[in-house]
């Protein structure tokens, strides 16, 4: 099965459980987490089922293409649920299947990882699945994001693409990875690797990063408080990925890096609460909707 | 309030609840068991529902408590609750008193039912009250859903809309009463006589429906053809057969120093106890052997096997959820190890890239590194333990030492810069060793480093090293002063940064060391009171050091307290005498301790007793009486008992001073235990309270000596006479 494939059953398989098949979101992110899709859509009681790739960036990763397993830009496959179905676990074993893995003849195990994003204020319960020891997916029960308890619960899968088409494809470099018939992971990503390992490490302009996150930041708020709560996180969203960058060049201590996420983290949460605020506005429309099913 | 038995019930059956789950963390499983057996047990007895017993099973899936033997019924109840005395409930007319009446209202009884009862203080009313036994059945149904609904833990968390919170969310009720079904409601859950198998085992046909149970008692050998091992202990057992199995295949046995821990997360993560031998590139040798095995515990949960040699071998085991064909357990196997050897990937990469910075460079890269939020950078802190080592040594009298304890001081903290350690944080220190040992650095120094965070757990032994054993007192030295400075003190049950911990690493390096050093000098260096070398104490912002240093004394002295009683098993009032007999100014942990060894190992000899009643006889009246103390005047004595006691003690005063000085306290209380015919002795056959004052305070004087005498080893008026 190629990563391609990979994907499109994945997206097959939860649109035929209802989920909205959503598109990656054009800014750069840490994890399909931000993206409005979940962090947003999380919040606040309105159903909410969606699914989406999401090109994932992570600078300090990046390994100049060297690494068979590290990546700086990798994709995740994101799926959220509101409310959890009681039968979510089995829901995500099926989904396996469809991916040509029969789970009675490996060894799956749900291994406690309790998720905590101190940037978006956000934390949940749940585990990391192995799949003959291997982490494929990070099984979350929101409890909490930017700063606002959840009720109901979201529950959220990420399928971490590479990992899975590996195992799948039984490779043991993710350049080897077939992507397209004719085409691997390798040919369409390692130059990125190896460019962007470089700029995140080594080229990237500190005091240009440390300035626009300033200006982001300020950005942010001021069009929180114009009242316009989308285009604001974008400036959240932005302002976080300028605070890995700052992380990778080695610009910040470790007590500056205390500093920077509790900044990002007061955007986070001022948005979650704006958001909030204006879907009650609006009447939380989606409750209207008869829940899809 | 006083019970009548009603008739116990004579028939019996056994009860069985399980709480099916999603995966729970390993850990929460064991402890949870216990608040069931706990709570339920509780509640049983309250409710007066006899059992033989309760047992617990759990799996990462299912909680289960069952019942042996549980009675049908509660037992009745007759209580008789005295009310006023007769003579005021009545009036003259034989009428109730209003008194009798709102005795009666507060029973809930009616009036004319109270009786009279006769008791030796005279006769009473009495109000009495009957309860029928519910049936147990009817009880429980009342019970279990709070029984389910109150278990705490650590982390829990909310899935549905009634807002239950557990560790992870409840899939299904199991609740029977011998072939009863009782019907609960917990979580949106209708509870049921339906468990579900293993996920991915044999007979999954029934996977969805799950399996309809017949009875508690075939619970464990249902589960077990539908691939679960309930029981933990059976599983545990067999899980450890499986792994003893594969280790021999492999010519190995399995490494035994996180043996203990990896087991109980492997019993405790599998419903199935399997488990299969995997192999990592023999190139992977070149790293650490530390590195190693923490790279196979500390993600994977994997065993790693030793040679007959003792060196690691490449083969590993790994626990495993299920048991499958060979061609099938081939892939997992594959999997597995590749996991691996991403892992062992990074830490080579790691070991290489951290090599490319020195040590003392990465020193300076401390000072971007928060030891504490108040207390500064770990570069402050490295400055304080090079400091610290150096008048350490010097007190211990290890001139030569001197040279290389500063130098391990200084890179002693540095391998926290290192990549290997922010992906393994329990390598610390071993890491730091290493790339000195790489770098050239001496063996002794490497060693030091190496050593410097023991003891790491009650279990681990002190530094072996001379350089070691300073390292890890200097650390805990300043850990625990700058703490109290800054305010950060533990309270009650909570404890965050471990400073107790810290302490009792503290003691044990003191004693198990033997570093003869007094607490109180080295408490005053680690505030800074000694001349620090290379800075100026005056920057330091230094409050309230005197009130300090006396709390400190004290946090140090409560864990040698629990140092004795646990880990020694010393007698609770024999650690007392001895922190009593301890004077204000000198507190040397070392020889403390060694006093309370020497006396508690008299405390069985047949003397011992009866010389503390002795002993005790003379310190009281040494304390209550009024005398002007004196040389002792032979010539005054007017009985043979007398002049041997003198003679006694002063023999006995001449060897315990001598023994003192080379501390040993066993000649010193053999001493004291010989003076015991002669105390005897003394007490029968004179009077001290002696007509002729004269006589009587030679006497008193006497005595003080032996007072004296005693307290220079221990303040014995602290010791219980254990009783005949």
């Amino acid at each position: 099965m190629t990563v391609q494939d990979l994907l499109l059953s994945l997206q097959q398989f939860w649109a035929g459980h209802s989920c909205i098949i959503q598109q990656p979101y054009d800014l750069e992110k840490g994890a399909g987490t931000f993206n409005p899709a979940t962090f947003l859509r999380a919040l606040g009681p309105e159903p909410w089922r969606a699914a989406y790739v999401e090109p994932c960036r992570r600078p300090t990763d990046g390994r100049y293409g060297d690494n068979p397993n590290r990546l700086q830009q990798y994709f995740q496959f994101q799926v959220v649920l509101k409310p959890c179905p009681d039968e979510v676990q089995s829901l995500y074993l099926e989904s396996l299947q469809c991916l040509g893995i029969k789970p009675q003849k490996h060894d799956i195990q749900f291994v406690q990882d309790d998720w905590e994003s101190p940037t978006l204020g956000a934390r949940g319960l749940g585990w990391e699945v192995r799949l003959d020891g291997m982490e494929v997916t990070q099984f979350t029960y929101f409890q909490e994001t930017g700063g606002q308890v959840l009720d109901p619960v979201t529950v959220e899968l990420t399928y971490g693409t590479e990992r899975l088409a590996m195992y799948i494809q039984e490779v043991d470099n993710v350049y080897d990875l077939v992507w397209a018939k004719g085409v691997t992971y390798g040919e369409l990503y390692h130059e990125a690797e190896v460019q962007f390992s470089h700029y995140n490490f080594d080229i990237a302009d500190v005091g240009m990063i440390g300035t626009t996150f300033e200006s982001f930041e300020a950005e942010c708020q001021r069009v929180l408080a114009a009242g316009f709560v989308l285009p604001a996180y974008d400036y959240c969203m932005k302002t976080s990925h300028l605070f890995n960058l700052l992380d990778a060049r080695g610009a910040i201590s470790v007590t500056e890096r205390t500093g920077y996420i509790a900044r990002v983290r007061a955007l986070a949460r001022g948005c979650a609460a704006a958001y909030l605020e204006r879907r009650e506005a609006l009447g939380f429309p989606l409750l209207r909707k008869k829940v899809r099913q | 309030m006083k019970r009548t038995a009603g008739l116990a019930s004579s028939t019996r059956t056994n009860f069985l609840l399980e709480i099916g789950t999603e995966e729970l963390p390993w850990q929460v499983i064991e402890p949870a068991l216990t608040q069931l057996e706990q709570t339920l047990g509780l509640l049983l007895t309250k409710h007066r529902v006899g059992y033989e017993q309760i047992r617990t099973f759990g799996t990462p899936r299912r909680l289960a408590v069952f019942v042996d033997g549980i009675a049908s019924k509660q037992t009745s109840v007759r209580q008789e609750l005295l009310g006023p005395p007769k003579d005021r409930a009545y009036d003259v007319h034989g009428r109730p008193t209003k008194m009798a009446e709102g005795f009666a209202r507060s029973q809930g009884v009616p009036v004319e039912k109270l009786e009279v009862k006769h008791t030796p203080k005279g006769e009473y009313l009495c109000a009495i009250k009957e309860e029928k036994g519910r049936t147990t059945n009817s009880l429980l149904r009342d019970l279990l859903p709070d029984l389910i609904q109150q278990m705490s833990f650590p982390k829990s968390m909310k899935w549905n809309n009634t807002g239950l919170r557990f560790a992870r969310p409840m899939r299904w009720i199991l609740a029977m009463n011998g072939s009863t079904v009782l019907k609960v409601k917990v979580a949106g859950l209708s509870s049921g006589n339906r468990t579900w198998g293993h996920r991915f085992g044999p007979r999954r046909a029934h996977a969805q429906d799950g399996i309809i149970l017949k009875s508690p008692e075939t619970y464990l050998t249902t589960l077990e053809r539908y691939g679960v091992i309930v029981d933990h202990r059976v599983r545990r057992a067999y899980l450890e057969s499986r792994l003893r199995v594969l280790a021999r295949s492999a010519k190995g046995t399995i490494y035994q120093e996180n043996y203990n821990a990896l087991l109980e997360q492997a019993t405790f993560s599998l419903e199935y106890p399997g488990g299969l031998l995997g192999q990592f590139d023999p190139q992977c040798l070149i790293l650490p052997q530390e590195v190693l095995i923490a790279a196979m515990k500390e993600h994977q949960g994997f065993f790693s096997l030793v040679g007959k040699d003792g060196k690691l071998l490449t083969q590993f085991l790994a626990p495993i959820n299920m048991k499958l064909s060979d061609k099938d357990m081939a892939v997992i196997q594959k999997g597995n190890e590749r996991v691996l050897a991403a892992r062992l990937a990074d830490a080579q990469f790691y070991f290489q890239e951290d090599r490319k910075i020195t040590l003392v460079e990465r020193v300076q890269l401390l000072k971007s590194v928060t030891f504490h939020q108040k207390l500064g950078s770990l570069y402050e802190k490295t400055e304080r333990m090079v400091n610290l080592v150096t008048i350490l040594a010097d007190w211990c009298g290890w001139e030569s030492l001197k040279e290389p304890c500063r130098r391990a001081a200084l890179l002693s903290k540095a391998d926290l810069t290192t990549g290997m350690v922010g992906e393994f944080p329990l390598l610390q220190g071993l890491m730091g060793r290493e790339y000195a040992r790489h770098e050239g650095e001496r063996e002794s120094i490497c060693l030091g480093i190496g050593e410097q965070y023991q003891p790491r757990h009650p279990e681990d032994t002190v530094p072996q090293s001379a350089i070691g054993l300073l390292l890890s007192l200097a650390d805990r030295l300043d850990t625990l002063t700058e703490f109290f400075r800054a305010g950060i003190l533990p309270s009650g049950s909570e404890d965050p940064l471990g400073l107790r911990r810290q302490a009792f690493g503290m003691v044990r390096l003191l004693i198990e060391g033997q570093l003869d050093v007094d607490l109180l000098d080295i408490i005053r260096l680690g505030e800074g009171g000694e001349r620090l070398v290379g800075s100026k104490p005056s920057e330091r912002n230094r409050v309230g050091t005197g009130n300090n240093r006396a709390t400190v004394k004290e946090f140090v002295i409560e864990r040698l307290r629990y140092y004795g009683r646990i880990v020694h098993c010393l007698r609770d009032d024999v650690i007392e005498s001895v922190i009593a007999g301890c004077s204000a100014n000198q507190c040397n942990i070392l020889d403390l301790f060694l006093r309370m060894q020497a006396i508690q190992s008299v405390t069985h000899e047949e003397a011992f007793d009866p010389l503390m009643v002795g002993y005790k006889r003379a310190h009281r009246l040494v304390e209550k009486e009024q005398w002007t103390t004196g040389a002792v005047d032979t010539t005054l004595f007017e009985h043979e008992s007398e002049h041997t006691l003198q003679a006694m003690v002063t023999e006995a005063m001449e060897t315990v001073a001598s023994t003192l000085n080379a501390r040993n306290y066993h000649l010193a209380l053999q001493a004291l235990i010989n003076l015991k015919p002669s105390i005897d002795e003394f007490f029968n056959s004179v009077l001290v309270n002696a007509l002729e004052s004269a006589i009587r305070a030679n006497r008193l004087s006497l005595l003080y000596r032996v007072d004296r005498l005693f307290g220079l080893v221990a303040d014995f008026s602290h010791i219980q006479v254990q009783g005949k």
